[in-house]
């Protein structure tokens, strides 16, 4: 959820609470101030009739022109007992001169005249409609709060879209950004001291992040090439000791049996330092490779090779796939990806290569499910149980991906593993 | 013969000496650039191993100043970097191979007799026995006749003319033939198939040669 949506949603979900409070107490106040006019008005109304009434003057006549009315009328000392003397009350009154009940303020005194009777008044006058005055605040209220709504949300977003615009670039750099490519994050001019801040740390995080990858880079290189020659004394050794006549043949089996792992050691050095000249930009040299040629005499290798696997190895050339890339680089790229396949294979597997003109796609069965796809490129992520495997393999054949522009993607589709190399179009 | 290794690594430097001894070479050594340089400029050797990084120098240089000074010695550059450029670079400085580290010592030797048969001219044919090879035109030939061998079986026997005598192991095999991408084969009967094939084409043919199995994990050629 963007900063902006929430900003926006928080401040709609709390103008609203606020708001309905505001409504509801708008309208009891509104309430209050018309009853007290209206009661102050009776009040004097009824005076005045009592007045005339105790005085024994002849009473007005039903006013014209206004819907006041009143009704005068005598009660028992009973009747005067049990209830208020002054009672206030809102309901509906038949008005005489309209003949149609309205809602009315009605004000009811009962009082005690000269002569020890009781009398009634009871004055009204039509007051507003209520439930209309309800409904036309509501109304209002939420006519109110969308607009006000939709205003102060336009507002703010556009203003937050303005000035968040060094974060907008700042984060979109953030999303391009790979270690190793030595780019820095834009140089925004801005004026808001966070945001010259957060430039700043990104700017350090950038470079501390640049030369620890520079340090990493070098010291793997340094590692693996200082590796080389011991291992090579070491491989050599046992070469020299296998030429003992002396020997037993379970001591030489032991030997080439040491042989073999010190092999596979160098073979992930050797790999290593590929890995790092890859990533160094050597192999400065690069012709148009045929895929396909490629792809057919490396299939007969590994056909050769992985014969007692019983491999069905399908090959589907749609047209010929071109790449301008290092020969070298070419061949391992392949290679690599062919030899997953069947190493990674079951017995009595299948393999399907297909060549497109833009892609090339390695489809493979192997153990079910699919598999991390997060890591399955990672130096030295292993399937489990294959001790042979440098681990090795598939981040070479990632790195000279990203060494020519191409994508490599892993998919798995239908229990097949499927390796894709694709040439992305450089807009 | 005589052969100058040039190698700052002491253990590296005496295992290629002894190695190199017991194949009946006279061996120099040399560990840095500044010795390296007296004895190559001072004496005649038929062939330096050279290593690139020495301590105190870079033997690509030695390579250049011996091509300024004229003198027509054979190198073999031996070089822990295994960079292309490297290799360009050294082969045009006139060495006339360039052997990667690690390397089998039986992948020297190969190479080392390679160039010294090239120095001593001439003779480009590899033999054993009755059997001879021309690498140039891929010819092979038992007593004068030719011999139709496939494409593995020939790159094969070459392999093995290349090292008469030697201990070369299945793995080692797979991968000079078929090329590195074979390291993780875990079954190697796809050689045994075609060693079978090139042991019959041989005798058949009459051949005083033979590869045998030794130990059940290697090869060797003998003569018969």
């Amino acid at each position: 959820m963007r900063l902006t949506h929430v900003f926006a949603l928080r401040f709609s979900l709390l103008a609203s609470v606020v708001l309905a409070c505001w409504s509801v107490f708008f309208y009891f106040t509104l309430m209050d101030e018309v009853n007290d006019e209206m009661d102050d008005s009776l009040e004097d109304y009824a005076e005045h009739i009592i007045r005339r009434s105790l005085a024994g003057e002849p009473l007005p006549a039903q006013p014209g022109g206004t819907n006041n009315q009143y009704y005068l009328r005598p009660v028992s000392a009973a009747y005067a007992e049990n209830r208020p003397h002054i009672r206030y009350e809102d309901r509906e009154v038949y008005i005489r001169l309209k003949k149609e009940r309205e809602p009315a303020r009605v004000l009811t005194y009962i009082f005690q005249r000269d002569d020890g009777r009781f009398m009634e008044i009871e004055v009204s006058t039509p007051t507003i409609d209520k439930e209309d005055l309800r409904h036309a605040i509501f109304f209002w209220i939420v006519f109110l709060y969308g607009a006000l709504l939709l205003t102060v949300v336009g507002i703010n977003l556009w203003v937050v879209r303005r000035n968040m615009r060094p974060l907008r670039a700042l984060l979109s750099w953030l999303d391009r950004y790979q270690p190793g490519t030595k780019e820095t994050p834009p140089d925004s001019r801005t004026r808001i001291w966070e945001f010259r801040r957060l430039n700043e740390a990104m700017k350090q995080f950038a470079a501390r992040n640049e030369e620890l990858f520079e340090q990493q880079k070098t010291f793997i290189g340094n590692a693996s090439h200082e590796m080389q020659t011991p291992l090579a004394v070491c491989q050599n050794r046992i070469e020299m000791l296998l030429e003992d006549e002396k020997l037993t043949e379970a001591q030489m089996a032991e030997l080439v049996k040491t042989l073999h792992t010190l092999e596979r050691l160098s073979r992930m050095n050797r790999s290593l330092l590929l890995l790092c000249r890859i990533e160094n930009k050597q192999f400065a040299e690069t012709e148009a490779v045929d895929f396909n040629a490629l792809a057919e005499s490396l299939l007969a290798d590994f056909r050769n090779a992985f014969a007692h696997k019983h491999i069905a190895v399908e090959a589907e050339e749609r047209a010929t796939l071109r790449l301008e890339m290092n020969r070298e680089l070419a061949a391992t790229l392949l290679s690599n990806l062919l030899k997953n396949a069947f190493v990674h294979n079951v017995s009595g597997g299948r393999i399907r290569l297909t060549l497109t003109a833009t892609a090339l796609r390695v489809a493979n069965t192997g153990t079910p499910g699919p598999l991390d796809a997060e890591h399955i490129f990672d130096r030295f992520y292993h399937s489990p149980g294959k001790a042979s495997s440098t681990g090795l393999g598939l981040a070479l054949a990632q790195a000279i991906c990203k060494r020519y522009g191409l994508r490599l993607d892993y998919s798995y589709e239908e229990g097949l593993h499927v390796f894709t190399v694709r040439r992305v179009n450089k807009s | 013969m005589k052969i100058l290794v040039i190698e700052d690594d002491a253990d590296m430097r005496e295992i290629i000496a002894r190695s190199l001894r017991k194949e009946r070479y006279v061996v120099e050594t040399a560990e840095t650039y500044r010795a390296a340089r007296a004895k190559a400029m001072g004496y005649e050797y038929d062939c330096l191993l050279l290593d690139i990084m020495l301590p105190d120098g870079n033997g690509l240089d030695l390579l250049a100043e011996l091509q300024r000074a004229g003198r027509r010695t054979n190198v073999i550059i031996l070089s822990a970097r295994d960079a292309i450029e490297d290799k360009v670079k050294g082969l045009d400085l006139g060495a006339d191979d360039y052997l990667a580290k690690p390397f089998h010592l039986a992948e020297l030797h190969a190479r080392l007799k390679s160039v010294l048969r090239r120095r001593r001219g001439g003779e480009r044919l590899l033999r054993c026995g009755n059997v001879t090879a021309d690498p140039e035109h891929f010819r092979v030939e038992v007593e004068g006749r030719p011999l139709e061998l496939g494409r593995k079986e020939y790159d094969i026997l070459v392999y093995f003319l290349n090292r008469p005598g030697r201990l070369v192991e299945k793995q080692t095999l797979a991968e000079a033939v078929w090329g590195d991408h074979i390291d993780q084969a875990d079954n190697f009967d796809f050689i045994y198939a075609q060693m079978k094939n090139l042991r019959k084409r041989l005798k058949d043919a009459g051949a005083t040669i033979e590869i045998k199995t030794a130990y059940g994990f290697g090869y060797k050629l003998a003569e018969l």
